[in-house]
């Protein structure tokens, strides 16, 4: 892939499997650039989340084996480094914000103490001065009385809440990469797009790069500069979020786009993609979506490589059939 | 906080009557009339009913349940029978001992156990887990006599390093009542070690898997800030629990051990009086062990609100 200069994570290659036998992530590629939004979509158990903690380190080599993949983050390959290096780069450089905000923060001990704790591991400052942080922190994510919610306990506040103080616990150390997986997805439909704007305004303060990990497409068009879609462990299309949502060139792309409920056509029955993704075991070893295509045909046994299907700037599939304008015509 | 404590200090209280009174009625459904018993040889119809109303045991049985609480409230529980001195006295004797030796048993159990089960849940599935594991099997079936034999030959009459047995009270000779209690209460230790490591195993194990232990690696925490901060703290409920458990069932007595060792603690004393149907004696020992239970829970439950804020709103 032909990287902008500026990209501030480039993720190539990324395989990675827990068990001998077929790659459960395989051959993955992305970058995020400052500034920039990239989304990754896929329903669950496509690998999106594990790669997620594979960049952060966080994922236990074994079980998991990282077959192949570098990941270049500020010239040096995530993948490569030792742990101590890891984890100074973990909470400082690149955060990560998960999708449990209930579970996620430890139950005996205060927010501030939580909050402060981090700021202490990666900054040379007193204590006083690392409170002062966290709770500006606190302010920044919009929490109502910061002062009072550095002393209470994670049970006393809301799931919405909750997220607003991992995100700050995330960005208290203004890291140049943020990776939210589904950061939403447990929350209320309200407090949704208040966590996704918020995220939004201070990623625009401080030009963090944000890895966006969902499989909610309405999450996607809200947030998404860059979007690859994953589905069984690859990514079967990348590329701006206009082109994807306009011209969606994978079948499984077009499949999921059909599967929103959408309010203007309540008559017609909910789309659905047919069938349902294969066991590892059972993975097909050309097109992982071929099973369940309606287009399948016997090339489909041989995997597509994820090509430029022209149009908008850097839009590609991982389909024989693309760009299927030229194979609709032939079609119809 | 302290409305809090207050709280459960109060529903122990209901707790300790229920006890008196089951305590009390056991004496009640023995066999046989307890004035008879006091009177001995004598049959003399006059110095039986004498003794029954100074014992008051023609009243209804509440009322004899009266007399006997306020008795009991002012430190009088009877008079041993086999050796005619005041139960009270020797409960006072007896308790500081097993009280030394649950406290030394304890607090080796709490610097071998808490550790090694630590250690095998952040190493899990290593040598270091394994070992640890073997080990603790080890101390969960190695019977206690046997241990204590074994010590008593090794390190007494091989190596002479330690007394063999008997017992100094602390008031007397301090270090040489630690070093004379201090092969039982490694015998008893090292068991109840066994029990502490698995469960601090199995808690951390849960607890590393947990949410928030991924939060605090994503935050760049090294692994002992990991581990001994926000594992420990959180694991520390169940060991609490399981300790306040094993402690309160050291201070019944732990027979065997007593006995090898030759230590006048609760465990011998108990075991006489049942085998001389000395029921007074019998009657006393049961009622403070049962207060001690009670008493250790309330501190568990004390313990669990220091560790765990969300019980501190309730």
């Amino acid at each position: 892939m032909a990287e902008p200069t500026d990209a501030v994570l480039t993720l190539e290659n990324f395989s990675l499997r827990f068990a001998p036998g077929r790659n459960l992530v395989d051959d993955v590629s992305f970058s995020v650039a400052a500034g920039e939004t990239l989304c990754i979509v896929g329903e669950s158990g496509c690998g999106k989340s594990v790669t997620s903690l594979a960049l952060m380190g966080l994922l236990p080599t074994p079980p998991a084996d990282i077959v192949s993949g570098r990941a270049t983050f500020e010239g040096r390959d995530l993948f490569q480094l030792f742990d101590s290096a890891m984890s100074d780069l973990r909470g400082s450089r690149i955060s990560i914000i998960f999708q449990e905000p209930m579970t996620s923060l430890n139950p005996a001990f205060t927010v501030g103490n939580q909050l402060t704790e981090t700021v202490l591991r990666h900054r040379k400052v007193d204590k006083a001065e690392a409170g002062r942080l966290a709770l500006d922190m606190l302010r920044k994510v919009r929490i109502p009385a910061p002062e009072k919610r550095m002393s209470d306990y994670p049970h006393q506040l809301s799931g919405g809440m909750r997220q607003r103080v991992m995100i700050a616990m995330a960005l208290v150390n203004e890291p140049k990469l943020l990776i939210a997986d589904e950061p939403t997805t447990a929350l209320d439909v309200t407090i949704q797009a208040q966590i996704l704007s918020l995220i939004g305004a201070l990623q625009e303060e401080t030009g963090t790069a944000v890895i966006m990990i969902t499989h909610d497409l309405g999450v996607v068009a809200e947030t998404a500069d860059k979007v690859a879609v994953m589905y069984a462990g690859s990514v079967v299309e990348s590329g701006p979020a206009e082109a994807i949502f306009e011209d969606p060139q994978h079948p499984y792309t077009i499949g999921l786009m059909g599967a929103i409920p959408s309010l203007g056509r309540r008559s017609a029955k909910l789309a659905t993609i047919a069938g349902t993704v294969p066991a590892i075991e059972a993975m097909p070893a050309g097109c992982r979506f071929a099973p369940r295509c309606p287009f399948a045909e016997p090339r489909c046994a041989e995997a597509p490589p994820l090509v430029p299907v022209g149009g908008k700037d850097d839009h590609r599939a991982a389909c024989w059939f693309a760009p299927l304008e030229a194979h609709f015509s032939e079609v119809a | 906080m302290a409305e809090l404590i207050l709280r459960r200090v109060l529903v122990a209280i209901p707790t300790i009557i229920i006890v008196s009174m089951l305590v009390f009625a056991l004496q009640k459904l023995l066999p046989g009339d307890p004035a008879l018993l006091i009177a001995g040889e004598e049959r003399d119809p006059k110095v039986v009913e004498f003794i029954r109303e100074k014992y008051h045991l023609n009243d209804p049985v509440p009322v004899q349940y009266g007399y006997w609480v306020m008795n009991v409230l002012t430190g009088d529980f009877g008079i041993s029978l086999r050796t005619d001195t005041p139960v009270t006295t020797l409960v006072a004797q007896k308790l500081p001992v097993t009280i030394q030796l649950a406290v030394m048993a304890m607090i080796i159990a709490l610097l071998v156990g808490v550790p090694a089960g630590i250690l095998s849940a952040v190493r899990k599935g290593t040598v270091t887990d394994y070992v640890a594991n073997v080990v603790a099997l080890s101390g969960l079936s190695i019977p206690n006599f046997w241990l204590g034999i074994l010590l008593i030959f090794l390190v007494s009459v091989q190596l002479g390093w330690l007394p063999a047995s008997g017992y100094v009270p602390p008031s007397e000779d301090l270090w040489l009542s630690i070093e004379t209690m201090l092969m039982p209460a490694f015998v008893l230790g090292t068991a109840l070690a066994a029990t502490l490591m698995r469960h601090t195993r199995s808690a951390m194990i849960g607890i590393l898997r947990s949410d928030y232990i991924r939060t605090a690696r994503a935050k760049g925490l090294r692994q002992n800030k990991v581990v001994y901060k926000h594992a420990l703290r959180n694991a520390l409920v169940p060991i609490v629990t399981l300790m306040t458990l094993l402690f309160g069932e050291l201070l019944g007595g732990a027979v065997l051990t007593e006995q090898i060792f030759t230590i006048p603690g609760f465990g011998k004393l108990v075991v006489d009086a049942v085998f001389t149907r000395d029921y007074q004696v019998v009657q006393g020992i049961v009622l403070c062990t049962a207060i001690g239970f009670i008493v250790m829970n309330l501190f568990a439950d004390i313990l669990y609100i220091l560790i765990n804020p969300r019980l501190r709103g309730a």
